[in-house]
């Protein structure tokens, strides 16, 4: 009779076993998030300069911006956590087909994190080639780490954060959801400390550039404030890896049965 | 191996079984879990599976509290009810994915795979997706997964639902194939008569509760106070008609073409005596055949008594 498998064992093993999962539908509409609206902006941007009305490295940089901060990261990666977690565990206790996983001696605590790394490296992988993409458009060759750092780290925590609210309510999309187009763009006008509530927050720190339109609530907005960039990271990281691991402890302590989440909610 | 000890669960404010105790010893064996819909079976094997914690009381498979106890899952493989399989997914994927969660790594992961989809003769279809398979191809695929680690206990969810006439066959020598090699199982189904063929050992489950526990045999013994129907034939049906008209355990007579059928209540006191007033020529009967000692007028009988 084989040992049980340990945590790190579980994760790889549920990654490697449910990985095809991200070459699916679901899968390319991830790529479609940021692909579109990348291409997209390089193509009105060149257009633009084929009219001959803007040079590429004015109207550029100004296009580059405001798809990196006003698209991708206000909306394309939120939106990129609440269709991937779904996929995740949540999607598994919906459709009846954790109980099996459930009845294997792996620790359940490692199974959140096992489902949605697949998803995290896929995503990664096209919000790094987004980020390349939009240096096309021309700003400094130098930030584009940052700029990669700050879509990663995000997508990194957001996808964390949606899979525990999935876990933890039974409508947890929809309270995702909020916290992330409303109580997220709320915040950010709060003051300075308040904005350290927001993953906006650490990814400007991270990208070292921030991307707003003037409109009359910004009039009451405090300083904006920065964090440094390794520590913005660094908390991202850590709040994603605390979400993992809160999900896998709600998991291993919630009765899923046959019928779907006995105990969520 | 597996014990309940006064376990109950709850789903809220319902009561999915009530306190249940029984025991089902080491060793091989088959075990038929019948009740119909809503009685509790499936709310019993997700306990003794290990996805839900009983409410009150234990339950101990293989020594221990199967909930989120990797000691105790390594021992058990559960075939559920429904198809639970991942859409997207292709058979031998998931079934080494199945295997690695079980423990199984390198080469006894390979060799535990090929020899579990041969056995449920899935080997040349396991790399569709699994939208593509059969009901019964995904059937099998369900099975092989709680093959895969030769559990010591294995628990089955109307496992011939989908099977054809030729796969519920192969499931049932299956079945006893494992049975007699030590595997102690628990097949629950609400068609009595595939259980019937697999065990005569039974638990009945009614409205949440533990009706009877015991062979088909035993389990009529509890039931001596519900008259068992007999069909009788022979050249002189009215001396024979005359003669149980007597008996006090008599509920009921009958005639139908050429027999005589007698509600009889107690068999076990009945038989002999009749058996003896035959044996001394008294009476002269061709043919005795018990109408309904099946599984299905048992628990007809128990159901009906308790609803």
């Amino acid at each position: 009779m084989p040992n049980p498998p340990d945590f790190l064992t579980t994760v790889k093993a549920v990654a490697k076993g449910t990985g095809p999962l991200v070459f699916k539908v679901r899968g390319w509409v991830l790529a479609a998030l940021v692909l579109v609206p990348v291409l997209g902006a390089i193509l009105v941007a060149l257009l633009f300069v084929a009219k001959g009305r803007e040079g590429l490295a004015f109207i550029g940089a100004k296009i580059s911006l405001v798809i990196f901060h006003g698209v991708l990261l206000k909306f394309m990666v939120p939106i990129m956590a609440l269709v991937a977690a779904g996929a995740g565990i949540r999607e598994d206790m919906e459709q009846r087909t954790l109980p099996l996983m459930l009845t294997r001696p792996a620790p359940a605590s490692a199974l959140p994190l096992g489902k949605g790394l697949p998803w995290f490296l896929w995503g990664s992988l096209w919000l790094v080639l987004g980020a390349a993409f939009l240096q096309v458009l021309g700003g400094d060759l130098g930030s584009l780490p940052g700029r990669m750092g700050a879509l990663v780290g995000t997508w990194w925590a957001e996808l964390a954060f949606v899979t525990l609210l999935g876990l933890i309510f039974k409508k947890g999309t929809l309270w995702a959801a909020l916290w992330l187009f409303i109580w997220e763009g709320f915040l950010e006008v709060f003051p300075a400390s308040m904005q350290r509530l927001t993953f906006t927050h650490y990814a400007n720190s991270l990208a070292g550039s921030r991307y707003t339109e003037s409109k009359a609530h910004d009039l009451l907005a405090q300083t904006q404030v920065d964090t440094p960039a390794f520590l913005a990271l660094f908390i991202l990281l850590a709040f994603g890896a605390a979400c993992w691991a809160w999900s896998g402890w709600r998991l291993h302590r919630m009765p899923i049965g046959l019928a779907g989440a006995e105990g969520e909610g | 191996m597996i014990e309940l000890i006064r376990a109950s669960l709850r789903y809220g404010d319902i009561l999915g079984l009530s306190p249940t105790s029984f025991q089902l010893p080491d060793g091989g064996g088959i075990t038929g879990l019948l009740g119909p819909n809503g009685a509790g079976k499936s709310t019993l094997i997700q306990m003794i599976s290990g996805l839900l914690p009983p409410s009150g009381g234990e339950v101990k498979v293989v020594g221990g509290n199967p909930f989120r106890n990797p000691d105790v899952l390594r021992h058990i493989g559960l075939v559920p009810e429904g198809d639970r399989l991942p859409v997207g997914l292709k058979g031998r994927g998931w079934l080494r994915m199945m295997g690695e969660l079980s423990g199984l790594t390198g080469t006894e992961l390979d060799e535990a795979v090929t020899r579990t989809l041969q056995r449920v003769d899935m080997t040349e279809r396991a790399d569709l997706p699994f939208q593509s398979m059969s009901k019964g191809m995904r059937q099998r695929m369900r099975l092989a997964q709680a093959l895969l680690i030769d559990p010591k206990v294995l628990i089955l969810d109307e496992p011939f639902n989908g099977l054809d006439p030729q796969g519920r066959i192969s499931l049932m020598a299956l079945l006893r194939d494992l049975a007699a090699s030590g595997t102690r199982i628990l097949v629950s189904s609400h068609i009595l008569g595939e259980v019937a063929m697999l065990t005569d050992h039974i638990l009945l489950l009614f409205r949440g509760r533990l009706l009877a526990e015991g062979t088909v045999g035993e389990i009529r013994a509890l039931l001596d106070r519900h008259p068992v129907e007999l069909r009788l034939k022979g050249a002189d049906l009215d001396k024979v008609a005359h003669w149980s008209v007597a008996q006090p355990e008599l509920a009921g007579l009958r005639m139908e073409e050429e027999a005589l059928v007698l509600s009889v209540r107690s068999p076990h006191d009945f038989l002999p005596r009749f058996q003896a007033e035959v044996a001394a020529g008294r009476l002269a009967v061709a043919s005795l055949d018990p109408l309904d000692l099946n599984l299905d007028a048992v628990f007809q009988y128990l159901t009906k008594d308790h609803a």
